[in-house]
């Protein structure tokens, strides 16, 4: 059953197109992740989705009823927002019991309701305070609270966390993907923040200037990008694009452009269909899948790399180097002794390596 | 600019670098800056001692000169019995009629204007912008020509010379620079919060006045100060859309002073201007800094 | 023949037209045409609301998803036709407390009539619209315009009514009449450019022309260069810089009424600034602005620059914080002297302030009217006379309208001229917002 669906939704701010005929549906208790660059129009989607933009075209259905012509607070949505966005002159309880006192609920049902939030969220010593006196992290549960007690079926999240700092973030991270395990709820999770998508989400959509790329499980979406964006955007550090032909010499093999000893044989790779003819491409390789030294030999292919620079970053170290002239990533151990200047073995396996379309960035 | 060079060439220069009180750039500074601030005083201070003199003394003195005997009289006189046309009840009829006057203007064109504002800056229609740049215009109109067809329209609703008539009137030219005033006050407030509002369910009004006016506390006081000074100093509307019976203090004082007959009575005179200055003073020297932020805020965002 | 969304289109545009026509007929401008045109616009609307009626496969009042706002449209429909009950004298015998505001029923009278049937149209119509077929994916033309946002639509009313009501049909109004031969009353006998010959070949007109001039100038030259100085004095970091602005500030609080009449009082020549000085010594030492026909602007230029100076220093000091104080920094390191980084670096910095400021004291200069009626009553004789005088003047004293219109229009030309190059440079580049 579909919780959230979106049919042909389009809308534009004057002549600007931000969204454009964009499809969707959310499983019913699903965690959703939308995550994309900066100005995708994410934010604009999920205001759309709770009502407080009005659409160009398109329909809006949550529960399958089509909420689109419905104001926000008729949607059954509750929403929490970057900025928290508490009325400053209300006290927490006040905050929280807003919504409930404007749906004219009586006076024992929000004393429960706002018990029972706050007893979740872990607030309860601080109903009476102004949100002025809260820290970042408690006012973010005051403003998921305010969300929680009005007892919807769609929670809607736009980058709740990005104000707060990394270790309260990973904190409150954690604690939403509590909530969302508790409550079974559905929830729209906006962020630009990867590690936040792939831990929290049970499929993530990728959007770019207004529309979904890919719509998967953060582990295909890992390993099976659909196009050249999705992979870059996806993994830190990014994906290496080499530039090259795949030739058809009986078995399919890649020729880098700009020349390179080896032409990897990508016969184990799974094409989403047979090359015939003579094409260029990307070749996509994850830094974290190119392997080192003795493990190396065992690669499908390997080869001798120089190194140029080094960032130590910690347990891993990332090596920056070329391939013919092509920038080349990759992570070894902290404990492998490296310098620059200093050449390493390494390898992949093509089977985990990704193949773009050149022109059309697609995958193939 | 302060220069120690020369003393401190023996020492080992250390520390706060020593500074001249008396430098060039002090006394030009300062020199001017107070001989200004006299300039601008002299008016007020000739209010007040030629108001506290007798006549006699003002026939022989010099009106800078502070009086020597100290009368109350002139003030009484003023307040009181002065006299404009055959009325003799002083300005305490004008001042009345200004509290009249003022306070339901005041009241009345801020909650249109503040309300034209928040619709403005978060409920935007199709063609309020429009509406807006044209209210924006009429800022700069000269009322001169708006004032004759006014006065139709207030004679066909029969308010004409009365005080709802000139309490509308103070509403309509108050709207432009107030809304203004108001709206970008209301986009300064995050749209996050009005967003967070409208999920828990409140409704255009229930965000105004729960939501939007608890916050804007400040820009509310600042309107009020602008608006009662504004509508306080009015003459122009006053004397066109009032009568003799319904005169703000303005008009009543400069017919008290500016009327023909009689001996002329400085002390009076002045006593008038200063008790009809004294309102305008008052809420200027008590708001101080709002005053301020009020008159630049409503000029420099235009 | 038409689709729904055009029909709806043409619904609102014509009832909307046929409240404009309706406002331009009933504010003076009267013509039969404007009649025939309303009922017309009206006849149309009706078609329309039928033609969508047929369309529509069953309406069902109860089941409408409208309602509540059908029933908000019959409410304004009844409220209107109250008003316009009012009106008629049966009505107003029965209940004598209405008639105090006769004079209002019957000035809302016509509007109220058209408005009832107005609102009737709009809730027939949402019936129509809300029993129809949901699935489409957008609202209809005439359900954004009559239910969206609605009350942000009514709470603007105010505004609306004024802009247009006031500003623009007011100004229309006055306007047209400054070419009719209108003395006591308002007459819509047209008599082309009579009035503004007659205006131009006035003297009192010329003076008052001349006396603005003067007084524009040279208080937008003062007023703009003491105001910039004060600010510059007052930002250098200068102690007791808050009693220094309260100090220059105050005249501004007070209204110009007062400022006329204290200084009218100051440059008294019998007892004032003259007799201090002749009791110096020099007998023979004239100041009386006032009384001399050809200074006297100027010492209306003297009050006001006391009044308003302070304002524009006020609007300079703001502008001078707004200025990135990394620049004075910067300035010290390369050594360059203070004036000069004002006059090179900050004054260019500041054009918008200044610009705004030109503006506020160019539309102060031409309504100056209350100082001088304080301090002159446009005396000696006329030489002292403003515009602004001028058609008060003529309007309530001299009760001749006609030349009080053709005045006050040649007034909101010089406005416009200065008004529409700056509207051009400041908001034709960035748009409005
Ligand atoms: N009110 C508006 N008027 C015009 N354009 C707008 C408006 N709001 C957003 N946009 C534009 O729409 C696009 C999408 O904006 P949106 O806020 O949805 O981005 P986002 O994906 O949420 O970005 P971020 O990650 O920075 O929050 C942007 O290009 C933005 O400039
Ligand atoms: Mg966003």
């Amino acid at each position: 059953m579909n919780s959230i669906e979106i049919n042909n939704l389009s809308l534009n701010f004057g002549d600007v197109k931000v969204l454009k005929d964009l499809n969707l549906s959310v499983n019913k208790g699903e965690f959703l992740v939308l995550l994309g660059a900066s100005g995708c129009g994410k934010s604009t989607l999920l205001n759309c989705i709770a009502g407080l933009l009005e659409i160009n075209d398109g329909q809006i259905y949550i529960n399958n009823q089509n909420v689109t012509w419905f104001e926000p607070s008729e949607r059954g949505i509750g929403m929490v927002f970057q900025s928290y966005a508490l009325y400053p002159q209300m006290s927490v309880k006040g905050n929280l019991s807003f919504s409930l006192k404007n749906a004219k609920l009586s006076k024992d049902e929000i004393e429960k309701r706002v018990k029972h939030a706050s007893e979740i969220l872990q607030i309860e010593s601080l109903l009476d305070r102004k949100p002025a006196a809260l820290s970042g992290g408690q006012r973010q549960r005051v403003a998921i609270g305010r969300a929680l007690v009005r007892d919807v079926e769609v929670f809607l999240f736009d980058e709740p966390l990005s104000n707060l700092d990394a270790k309260l973030r990973t904190e409150l991270r954690v604690e939403i993907k509590r909530l969302h395990q508790k409550l079974d709820n559905t929830m729209i999770y906006v962020t630009h923040d990867q590690i936040e998508a792939m831990t929290l989400a049970d499929r993530i959509a990728i959007m770019r200037d207004g529309l979904i790329q890919q719509l998967d499980t953060p582990k295909i979406i890992y390993s099976n990008p659909v196009n050249k964006y999705v992979a870059g955007f996806i993994g830190s550090p990014g994906m290496n694009f080499l530039k090259g032909k795949i030739l058809q010499d009986g078995k399919p093999i890649f020729k880098l452009e700009g020349g390179w000893c080896e032409s990897p044989d990508l016969s184990n790779y799974k094409f989403q269909e047979t090359i015939k003819v003579e094409k260029e491409v990307w070749l996509g390789i994850r830094p974290e899948s190119v392997v080192v030294g003795g493990e190396a030999e065992n690669m499908p292919v390997n080869f001798n790399l120089e190194i140029e620079v080094f960032e130590p970053m910690g347990a891993d170290t990332l090596v920056w180097s070329q391939i013919g002239g092509q920038e080349f990533r990759f992570m070894v151990d902290v404990n492998t002794s490296i310098n620059v200047g200093g050449t390493l073995t390494v390898g992949f396996d093509p089977a985990h390596a990704s193949i773009f379309d050149l022109e059309s960035e697609e995958r193939l | 600019m302060t220069n120690s060079q020369n003393n401190s060439s023996v020492v080992d220069p250390r520390g706060p670098k020593p500074r001249k009180i008396m430098s060039r750039r002090n006394i030009i500074l300062y020199g001017t800056l107070l001989v200004v601030a006299i300039y601008y005083l002299i008016p007020l201070y000739v209010m007040i001692v030629t108001s506290l003199k007798g006549m006699p003394e003002i026939r022989l003195g010099n009106i800078f000169s502070p009086p020597v005997e100290v009368t109350f009289e002139p003030w009484i006189k003023a307040w009181a019995q002065a006299c404009t046309g055959l009325n003799c009840d002083g300005l305490s009829r004008g001042f009345w009629n200004s509290v009249k006057i003022t306070i339901p203007s005041v009241f009345v064109s801020i909650a249109i204007a503040s309300i034209n504002g928040y619709a403005l800056a978060n409920w935007r229609f199709k063609g309020a912008n429009l509406f807006f740049t044209i209210l924006i215009f009429g800022a700069f109109i000269p009322y001169q020509i708006m004032i004759y067809p006014l006065v139709i329209l207030l004679r066909d609703l029969g308010i004409y010379t009365k005080l709802p008539g000139l309490i509308l009137i103070h509403s309509i030219f108050g709207m432009p620079i107030l809304t203004l005033l108001f709206r970008n006050y209301f986009t300064t407030i995050p749209e996050e919060l009005f967003k967070a509002a409208r999920v828990d369910g409140a409704k255009f009004w229930g965000i105004y006045f729960r939501v939007m006016m608890p916050m804007s506390l400040p820009i509310f006081v600042v309107a009020i100060i602008m608006q009662v000074t504004g509508i306080w100093n009015d003459f122009l509307f006053g004397v066109i859309y009032t009568k003799p019976d319904t005169y703000p203090m303005t008009v009543q004082l400069n017919n008290i002073v500016n009327s023909v007959q009689g001996v002329k009575e400085y002390n009076v005179n002045m006593a008038a201007t200063l008790l009809t200055g004294l309102v305008p003073l008052t809420v200027y020297f008590v708001s101080g800094k709002l005053f301020v932020k009020g008159i630049t805020a409503g000029a420099v965002k235009g | 023949m038409f689709n729904k969304v055009q029909l709806e289109r043409f619904f609102v545009g014509s009832v909307m037209l046929a409240f404009v026509s309706l406002v331009l007929s009933i504010v003076g401008i009267k013509s039969q045409l404007f009649q025939n045109i309303q009922y017309l616009l009206l006849f149309i609307s009706s078609v329309i609301v039928l033609l969508i009626g047929i369309q529509s496969k069953s309406i069902n009042f109860f089941s409408n998803r409208l309602q509540k706002q059908i029933l908000g449209w019959l409410i304004s429909a009844i409220c209107s036709a109250a008003i316009w009950a009012f009106a008629q004298k049966g009505i107003q015998s029965i209940f004598p407390a209405i008639m105090g505001y006769r004079k209002a029923w019957n000035t809302l009278e016509p509007f109220a009539l058209y408005a009832t049937v107005v609102f009737i149209m709009f809730a027939l119509m949402l019936i129509i619209i809300g029993a129809r077929d949901t699935k489409i994916d957008r609202p209809g033309y005439i359900e954004r315009f009559l239910v969206y946002n609605l009350s942000s639509k009514i709470a603007a009313m105010p505004m609306i009514f004024t802009s247009i009501g006031i500003f623009i049909i007011a100004t229309l109004w006055t306007i047209y009449h400054s070419f009719t031969n209108s003395r006591m009353l308002p007459k819509s006998d047209f008599i082309g450019l009579g009035q503004y010959e007659r205006l131009w070949s006035s003297d009192r007109w010329y003076m008052s022309i001349e006396n603005l001039a003067i007084y524009g100038v040279c208080s937008l030259i003062f007023s703009l260069f003491i105001g910039f100085m004060l600010a510059a004095l007052l930002d250098q970091k200068t102690r007791f810089e808050n009693t220094f602005r309260t100090i220059f500030l105050y005249p501004f609080a007070l209204s110009f009424i007062v400022t006329g009449l204290v200084w009218q009082w100051i440059l008294n020549p019998d007892y004032g600034v003259e007799k201090i000085i002749r009791s110096l010594g020099f007998d023979s030492f004239v100041f009386n602005p006032l009384y001399n026909a050809d200074i006297v602007i100027y010492g209306i230029l003297a009050a006001g620059l006391w009044q308003g100076t302070g304002f524009i220093m006020c609007l300079m000091l703001a502008g001078l914080r707004g200025v990135d104080q990394e620049i004075w920094k910067a300035t010290r390191i390369d050594g360059i002297p203070m004036w000069k980084t004002y006059i090179q670096v900050v004054i260019p910095m500041m054009r918008p302030v200044f610009v705004t400021t030109l503006v506020i004291i160019a539309a102060g200069i031409i309504k100056v009217y209350d100082l001088v009626v304080a301090q002159t009553s446009g005396g000696p004789g006329i030489s002292s006379e403003v515009p602004a005088k001028y058609v008060y003047d003529y309007m309530f004293s001299a009760q001749n309208l006609g030349q009080g219109f053709a005045a006050s229009t040649m007034m909101l030309v010089s406005v416009l001229i200065v008004l529409i190059p700056f509207a051009y440079l400041e908001f034709g580049r960035r748009k409005y917002d």
